[in-house]
C-alpha cells in the first residue's frame, strides 16, 4: 500500500514542479516578450534607444531624461509599449474567457465570442461605423458601441436562456446561436441599406482586429480588468472543475453552479467586451490557447487558468510583432494573422491521437 | 445519522411519479430501494439528494430539514453515487477523487497533504489506487463506477446515497462494492436491481411500485414468492443455502 501512495505522491510532486516550472517559464517568457516586441517597428530605432526610454518613463531615470521626449520617445512609449501591454491584456483575457466559457458550456469548442457575443459587438461596431452611432462617445465610438453591443446580447443571452426554468449548458448555447443571427441579421440589414462601400470596407477592417489602437488611457482600464478577473477566475477553480462534471454531481459536492455560473458569465462577458472595444475581434486565441494547455497539463483549472493567461498573453503579444513587421510599411491585421497560424495547430491538435478534446482518448 | 424523507410527492407535467412516499433509514442501517423500471426509485433518490425539489414533503438528515440547509452543509453529510458519470473533459482519476474533498473547503483554501492521504486512502479501498494518474475517460464503466464510489469516500460523510452501485460492474466488484459499503458503517440508502444482492446485503427494504410504497420490511418479509409476482409479474422459488442466507430462483 504505501508503495502505490509514494507513488502516488511522486507523481503528484512531479506534476506539480512541472507546472510550477513552466508557470515561472512562461512568466520569465512574458517579460522577455514584452521587452523583446517593443523593440520592432517600422520606425528605426536602435535597440538601446528603446531601453533608454523604457529606463527613463519606468524608473525616472536622470541619465536618460534626453529620452523624455522627442520622436523616439512618442514612438517608443506613447505607440509601441501601450500595444505590447494591450496585446498582453488582449491575450490573457481572450484565453481566460475561453476557458471558463468552454467551462460555463461544458463544451470543448467554445470560445469567448460563444454566447453571441461577436455578433453583438459587430452590431454595435457596424452601427457605429456606418451611421454614426454612439458619436456622443467620444473618438473611440466604434468600440463603446462594439462594448456596448458584446454586453447587451450577452445579458440577452442569459436572460432567455433562464426563460422556462434553470439555465443549463445546452440552453446557453442554443440562446447565444439564436441572439447570434439575430444580430448577424441586422448587421447585414444594416450594410445593405446602407450602401455605403467606404463603411463596409471598413467594418469589414474592424472585423479583423487590430491592436493599433492603443492608447495608455485604454490599456490603464483594461489590464486592471482583465489581471483581476484572471485573478478572480483562479480563484475559482473548484467550480470550474465542478463544471465540466455537470449541475447535479456539483450539488451533490455542494456547489450549485447556478448562481456562480451567472456572476461568472457577467464577468467574463465584460472582460471580453473590453477587449474587443480596444483591439476589435480577434478569434482563435481564446479556443486554441486552452487546448494547448489542457492537452499539456491535463483540464484541471488550478493550473489551466494561470497558464493560459500566460500562454495567450506572450502569443498576441507575438503574433502582433509578426504583423506589424511581415509586410513593408504596412500591417497585416492581426484577425487575419491569428487565424491563419490558430487553425493549422488546431488541426494538428485534433489529428493527434493523444488528446482527445475531452472525447475520450481512442 | 438519520434519514428520513416524509410523505415526498413529485409530478412532472401531469405525470405524477412519487405519490405520497415516505422512507426513513436509521443511524448506520443500509436500507435498499426495489421496484421495477419507472416505478420511482432514482426520481426519489435525487428528492434525497436534492437535484430533485419535491412537490410536497420533507426530507430531514438527521435533525435538520434538508431544503434550509446549504448545499455545502449537505455534501459534508451526504456522499451520492450516481447512475451516469460520462465526462466531456480528461481529468485524472486523482483529480475526480480529490473533487470530493470540495464540501470540506472554504471558498481560497487550498488541498493539503491530509487531504491527498484521504484520496489515496479511498483509492486503495476501491482498489483503484494505480490507476491514480490514468485519465477518467479511458476507465471501462466498471472503473469508472469504483473511482466515483472513492469520490464518495472521500467526502467522508455519515450517510451515503446509492443509485443502482453495481451497474456495469462485474459480479467480483459487484459483491467488492456492496461488501465495502456494508462495511462502512454509515448510514446507506441505496437503489438495487438485484433482487439477490438485496436480500444478501440490505437491513431493510422499500419496494416501489408506480410511485407508491408497496412494501417495506426485512428482505426475509418483502421478498416472498407472492409479493415478487405482484410487482414484477415473474415465477419464483425461494432457496435457504447452507449457511441460512435467503436466495431467489427465477422460474
Amino acid at each position: 500500500m504505501n508503495r502505490e501512495m509514494q507513488k502516488g505522491e511522486r507523481s503528484s510532486v512531479w506534476k506539480t514542479s512541472f507546472f510550477l516550472l513552466t508557470g515561472i517559464l512562461l512568466l520569465v517568457g512574458l517579460i522577455f516578450s514584452i521587452l523583446a516586441a517593443i523593440t520592432f517597428g517600422n520606425a528605426d530605432i536602435s535597440i538601446t534607444e528603446v531601453y533608454r526610454v523604457v529606463l527613463y518613463e519606468l524608473f525616472g531615470m536622470e541619465r536618460f531624461a534626453a529620452y523624455g521626449e522627442g520622436a523616439v520617445h512618442d514612438v517608443v512609449w506613447l505607440i509601441r509599449f501601450p500595444r505590447v501591454i494591450l496585446g498582453v491584456s488582449v491575450g490573457m483575457g481572450l484565453s481566460v474567457c475561453g476557458v471558463v466559457m468552454q467551462a460555463i458550456v461544458k463544451n470543448p469548442l467554445a470560445d469567448p465570442y460563444v454566447l453571441g457575443i461577436s455578433s453583438g459587438a459587430s452590431l454595435g461596431a457596424t452601427a457605429a461605423i456606418l451611421f454614426g452611432f454612439g458619436t456622443l462617445f467620444g473618438t473611440n465610438s466604434v468600440g463603446v458601441m462594439a462594448f456596448l453591443g458584446a454586453m447587451l446580447t450577452s445579458f440577452g443571452v442569459l436572460f432567455i436562456a433562464n426563460m422556462g426554468g434553470r439555465a443549463n449548458a445546452g440552453k446557453l448555447i442554443l440562446a447565444g446561436m439564436a441572439v447570434s443571427s439575430v444580430c448577424s441579421a441586422f448587421s447585414s440589414f444594416l450594410l445593405y441599406i446602407s450602401n455605403d462601400k467606404n463603411g463596409m470596407a471598413e467594418v469589414t477592417y474592424w472585423t479583423m482586429g487590430s491592436l493599433g489602437g492603443a492608447k495608455w488611457e485604454n490599456v490603464a482600464v483594461i489590464l486592471p480588468v482583465i489581471l483581476l478577473g484572471t485573478l478572480f477566475f483562479w480563484t475559482q477553480f473548484r467550480s470550474l472543475n465542478l463544471m465540466l462534471l455537470g449541475d447535479e454531481v456539483s450539488i451533490t459536492l455542494g456547489t450549485d453552479l447556478h448562481k456562480v455560473r451567472t456572476w461568472y458569465m457577467i464577468l467574463a462577458s465584460l472582460m471580453v467586451g473590453f477587449a474587443v472595444y480596444c483591439a476589435g475581434m480577434i478569434g482563435f486565441v481564446g479556443l486554441i490557447i486552452p487546448h494547448v494547455i489542457r492537452m499539456l497539463f491535463g483540464t484541471d483549472h488550478r493550473r489551466m487558468i494561470p497558464l493560459s493567461a500566460m500562454l495567450g498573453a506572450v502569443f498576441l503579444v507575438w503574433a502582433d510583432v509578426i504583423c506589424r513587421s511581415i509586410l513593408k510599411n504596412a500591417e497585416m491585421p492581426i484577425g487575419i494573422f491569428v487565424s491563419l497560424i490558430g487553425a493549422p495547430c488546431f488541426i494538428y491538435l485534433m489529428a493527434r491521437k493523444s488528446y482527445g478534446f475531452g472525447g475520450g482518448r481512442e | 445519522m438519520k434519514i428520513a424523507a416524509e410523505q415526498i410527492a413529485l409530478s412532472y407535467g401531469k405525470q405524477q411519479i412519487l405519490k405520497d412516499v415516505s422512507v426513513n433509514a436509521g443511524k448506520k442501517e443500509f436500507v435498499g430501494i426495489i421496484g421495477p423500471n419507472g416505478s420511482g426509485k432514482s426520481t426519489l433518490l435525487k428528492c434525497i439528494y436534492r437535484v430533485l425539489k419535491p412537490d410536497q414533503g420533507c426530507i430531514y438528515l438527521g435533525k435538520e430539514e434538508l431544503l434550509h440547509l446549504p448545499y455545502r452543509e449537505s455534501a459534508q453529510k451526504m456522499a451520492v453515487v450516481a447512475q451516469h458519470n460520462y465526462y466531456n473533459f480528461e481529468f485524472s482519476v486523482r483529480e475526480v477523487v480529490l473533487m470530493g474533498r470540495t464540501p470540506h473547503k472554504k471558498p481560497l483554501e487550498r488541498d493539503n497533504a491530509e487531504d491527498y492521504r484521504i484520496v489515496e486512502e479511498a483509492l486503495k479501498t476501491v482498489g483503484m489506487a494505480s490507476f491514480a494518474e490514468r485519465s477518467f475517460s479511458t476507465l471501462s464503466g466498471g472503473e469508472q463506477q469504483r473511482v466515483i464510489l472513492a469520490r464518495a469516500l472521500a467526502q467522508q460523510t455519515e450517510c451515503l446515497i446509492l443509485d443502482e452501485p453495481t451497474n456495469h460492474l462485474d459480479i467480483t466488484h459487484q459483491l467488492q462494492l456492496l461488501k465495502l459499503v456494508k462495511q462502512l458503517d454509515v448510514t446507506v440508502i441505496s437503489a438495487i436491481h438485484d433482487l439477490n444482492m438485496a436480500a444478501a446485503f440490505c437491513d431493510r427494504l422499500y419496494a416501489l411500485k408506480e410511485g407508491k410504497i408497496v412494501g417495506n420490511g426485512t428482505p426475509e418479509e418483502v421478498l416472498t414468492r407472492e409479493f415478487i409476482r405482484d410487482i414484477y409479474q415473474v415465477e419464483t422459488e425461494l432457496v435457504w443455502d447452507s449457511r441460512g442466507r435467503m436466495h431467489i430462483l427465477f422460474l
